[in-house]
């Protein structure tokens, strides 16, 4: 009688656990997981805008350096309106110093010269992505950008930093990015440049009825 | 079978629900996270090196949402009101070690990444959820799977 119990308390058990692990499985494919934000240097627009984007990118990719330009567009075009997050996704396996330029970038930024230094980076992308040595445009960089040099290389080597980009990689990771660049636009996914701008239409009209209206009223019903 | 429901039982019932409901919920708010995050909460209390400290972000975290559920669904209610319990003690052994030794724990991982509470709040805090567990353990048979197995095995 207990042993007949017991196993239907097991099998209860085992419906349990295995309705549970499908719910947390199918969450994380629809990205239902909280998104750490980005560092304020790697954020771009005001917390409330309408329109939120997470943008996974890595400097060494050709196509990032182009939807850098669209998006750097798209914030002056839609100031006020749209927020991006930057956050890194570096492909390390072929790109051997895409790790390195995200850490460099980041600690460009917490010397306040994020954007500038990431537009360094992926215009002269070409001269430093298969270096067989540390690249010297690194330390160029910043020296043009007159950034503190020693105390920029320290905190590229540190370990919180290296932390900061492996957990937006792992992020990216338990988000399904396979590719850079890759958008998510008010959650809805978006990948490559083609995509990011298809759905950019479609917010467009949005943005343009939001920028119609005085700050702080409401649509019409 | 003593059929009739007294305070106990449904203080029983509360903090079965209370502690399940909070491991069900440090338990969801992991699993939707990257491991890493949690690993590297981990690390921070200097007892695991890297590698241990991410395999245990990978199970920990389930282990919190299964046993929260059982518990609230009343399965096995002992053994899980128990099994929080221990795991509840081995928390507080982690958070005390770290809180003696000083350690510059930023966020506890207790409740994924977020959590930015004081080491000894989480202390004490998890002293409370600790008490509960205790009372789950010895009052909480009455609305229960198991309770619902019995009656419907006296029936027959």
């Amino acid at each position: 009688m207990i042993r007949k119990k017991n196993a239907r308390l097991a099998a209860l058990a085992g419906l349990v656990m295995f309705l549970s692990t499908l719910g947390v499985l199918l969450a994380r494919q629809f990205n239902m997981g909280p998104t750490r934000p980005a560092p304020g240097f790697r954020t771009f627009g005001p917390a409330g805008a309408p329109v939120q984007i997470l943008e996974y990118s890595d400097f060494a990719c050709a196509a990032c350096r182009k939807a850098a330009t669209a998006t750097d567009e798209m914030l002056k075009i839609y100031s006020g309106v749209i927020r991006l997050q930057f956050k890194h996704s570096p492909w390390v396996n072929i790109h051997p110093w895409s790790l390195d330029a995200a850490a460099y970038a980041d600690c460009a930024g917490e010397q306040g010269k994020f954007k500038e230094y990431a537009a360094l980076l992926f215009e002269s992308q070409e001269k430093w992505e298969k270096a067989k040595e540390k690249p010297k445009e690194f330390e160029a960089f910043a020296r043009d950008l007159n950034l503190d040099w020693p105390k920029l290389e320290a905190c590229s080597a540190a370990p919180e930093t290296r932390k900061r980009i492996k957990l937006d990689m792992a992020e990216a990771e338990m988000k399904g990015v396979n590719s850079t660049p890759t958008f998510f636009i008010n959650g809805k996914r978006a990948v490559g440049l083609d995509q990011f701008l298809e759905q950019a239409r479609k917010f467009d009209n949005l943005l343009r009825a939001g920028r119609s209206r005085p700050v702080g009223e409401c649509p019409e019903k | 079978m003593n059929l009739k429901t007294d305070v106990k039982d449904i203080l029983g019932l509360l903090a079965r629900l209370a502690v399940a409901g909070v491991f069900v919920y440090a338990g969801i708010l992991k699993l939707l996270a990257p491991a890493e995050e949690f690993a590297y909460a981990i690390e921070t209390y200097k007892v695991t090196g890297p590698g241990l400290s991410l395999w245990a972000a990978y199970i920990i975290p389930w282990l919190e949402l299964y046993s929260g559920l059982l518990l609230a669904a009343g399965i096995f209610t002992r053994f899980n009101a128990l099994f929080c319990g221990a795991m509840l003690v081995f928390f507080e052994a982690l958070l005390a070690q770290a809180w003696l030794r000083g350690l510059p724990v930023t966020s506890c991982g207790c409740f994924g990444s977020g959590s930015s509470n004081s080491l000894e709040y989480e202390f004490f805090q998890n002293l409370v959820f600790l008490a509960l567990a205790a009372a789950a353990f010895r009052y909480s048979r009455r609305f229960s799977a198991d309770a619902a197995m019995d009656a419907a095995e006296t029936r027959l």
